[in-house]
């Protein structure tokens, strides 16, 4: 479990590190399935699983809770350094960006409410497809974490750009609706709302990429990156036009 | 340049630090009856910094702090080859008188170990075997050093009390008093702080912190906090060999090798 390879000579401290590590990747693993399940309810246009799902939410803050004492801890009483050191403080920081996460997939299940009050729209499926995508990234930046594998941390960052450029397609596609028919306007505004949710999961995906990368290396993972989201564009409002 | 060759190469870790080098040692061998505990050390130490030597017992520190003062010459059967430079000057050739060379590098032990005299007297020893003062310029000379170890305000109603009297931490401040009376260049300080408690340490290493300003200072420590905590460089020896020496915030971070990482996080076997 340790970046060197070699166990600590005090067993309970490595026991500890492995926690952490466990911790994270439950925690992680439960952000999925939250996302997984938000999407479920907006297909099925079910009130009560929806609120499930944001009461859900809990039980991740209550790990990042967790991980945040266990830090602590961790920090007070082995005083970790170097790579035990980046570990602890990586764990910290990829807590967090997994709670906000959580939240975007309550966020998500949230909106389903309002948008199953109304007559279905055409353009739902679309967001299908951007969950899908955020999803793999969570999933995939989880076993590079895991594994201590920064190359497969910088590719989940490297590939954030597919998911940025489907929620700008999905984005104009919306736009399309609302313009076509005025009635549209308030579904596709939730609609746009849960890409916008889904959206900056990949952001959080790729915050955790970076985390790995400087976990594992020990260094900042400065490199280009080409973005897909171009939504906030002038020309963008333009489009549908 | 790599990270890798930074870390092996003394030279650029001082230059890292931005900072001409006081003492140099190149291809340092040192043997005890034959055994070879010093393997070819290499390593620039900065004027003005603080420089931590950190290993496992046994990995030839203290040793090597021993050798920028010669106090090894008084036993028999020692044998340092190599060069260690200060100011340009081999301080290893027997040419270098050893009373000019003590004056200008002070060392300070891990048991604190004041003369049985006063605690006036523990500071004056020194200055007198090397210069002649008046009686006015050498209380001034006393206080000024009890002044810069942070122990005049606790000694200052008493200094014809005997020194064996003071706390663990006093005697070890008296004793840092004493060295840099002499107004030496180069400070050692072999675990200055080992047998002190936590209150007394945190004492030291601020003095440590406020002495860098005017001496080039080497502290070897078992503490790796202790290390982080008061020094610009950290060398990591290991079996008589200089492992890795770099700037500490990197050493703490960053180590550069294996052997140093697996030290410093508690791994080593």
């Amino acid at each position: 479990m340790s970046g060197s390879g070699k166990d600590h000579i005090i067993k309970s401290y490595d026991d500890e590190l492995t926690r952490l590590t466990g911790e994270i990747v439950r925690m992680g693993e439960l952000a999925v399935s939250q996302l997984e399940a938000a999407l479920d309810v907006v297909e099925r246009r079910d009130e009560r699983a929806a609120q499930r799902v944001v009461g859900n939410d809990d039980a991740i803050d209550q790990l990042e809770q967790e991980i945040s004492h266990d830090v602590v801890r961790l920090l007070a009483l082995r005083a970790p350094m170097a790579g035990d050191l980046r570990n602890v403080f990586a764990a910290l920081r990829i807590a967090a960006d997994i709670e906000r996460i959580g939240d975007y997939a309550a966020n998500v299940a949230k909106r389903s409410i309002p948008l199953s009050m109304v007559a279905p729209v055409g353009p739902v499926g679309g967001l299908e497809h951007l969950a899908e995508l955020a999803a793999n990234e969570v999933r995939e930046v989880l076993h590079a974490y895991r594994d201590r594998d920064a190359e497969r941390a910088y590719q989940v960052w490297k590939d954030d750009v597919v998911l940025d450029e489907a929620y700008t397609g999905y984005f104009r596609q919306l736009l399309t609706y609302m313009m076509e028919d005025p009635r549209n306007i308030t579904p596709c505004t939730h609609l746009l709302f849960m890409a916008k949710n889904i959206e900056r999961i990949g952001d959080h995906a790729t915050n955790i990429a970076e985390n790995v990368w400087f976990q594992v290396t020990g260094e900042p993972l400065n490199k280009q990156r080409s973005k897909g989201d171009f939504t906030s564009n002038p020309e963008m409002t333009k489009l549908g036009e | 340049m790599t990270d890798s060759a930074l870390a092996t190469n003394p030279a650029q870790a001082a230059a890292a630090s931005a900072v001409a080098p006081k003492l140099t040692v190149r291809d340092l061998h040192f043997y005890y009856n034959g055994f070879h505990a010093l393997k070819g050390i290499a390593m620039d130490i900065p004027e003005k910094k603080v420089t931590a030597i950190i290993g496992p017992s046994g990995c030839g520190k203290s040793t090597l702090l021993r050798i920028f003062n010669r106090i090894y010459a008084i036993y028999p059967k020692l044998e340092a080859k190599g060069e260690i430079t200060l100011d340009g000057e081999n301080i290893l050739d027997p040419r270098y008188s050893m009373n000019r060379l003590r004056s200008k590098v002070g060392m300070v032990f891990q048991k604190p170990v004041p003369f049985p005299m006063t605690i006036f007297e523990n500071v004056a020893y020194g200055i007198r075997h090397h210069e002649k003062l008046s009686k006015a310029d050498m209380s001034d000379r006393v206080e000024k050093a009890l002044r810069s170890a942070a122990l005049w305000d606790e000694v200052k109603d008493k200094l014809k009390n005997n020194a064996l009297g003071l706390s663990g931490g006093q005697q070890q401040r008296l004793c840092i008093a004493r060295a840099i009376a002499l107004k030496p260049e180069v400070l050692l300080l072999d675990e200055p702080t080992s047998a002190l408690d936590p209150i007394a340490t945190s004492r030291i290493e601020q003095l440590v912190e406020e002495l860098k300003s005017e001496f080039t200072i080497v502290i070897v420590t078992h503490n790796m906090q202790q290390a982080a905590r008061v020094s610009d460089l950290t060398a990591f020896m290991y079996m008589g060999e200089l492992i890795e020496f770099d700037v500490t915030e990197k050493i703490f971070t960053k180590p550069g090798k294996k052997q140093t990482e697996d030290y410093i996080t508690g791994r080593f076997g």
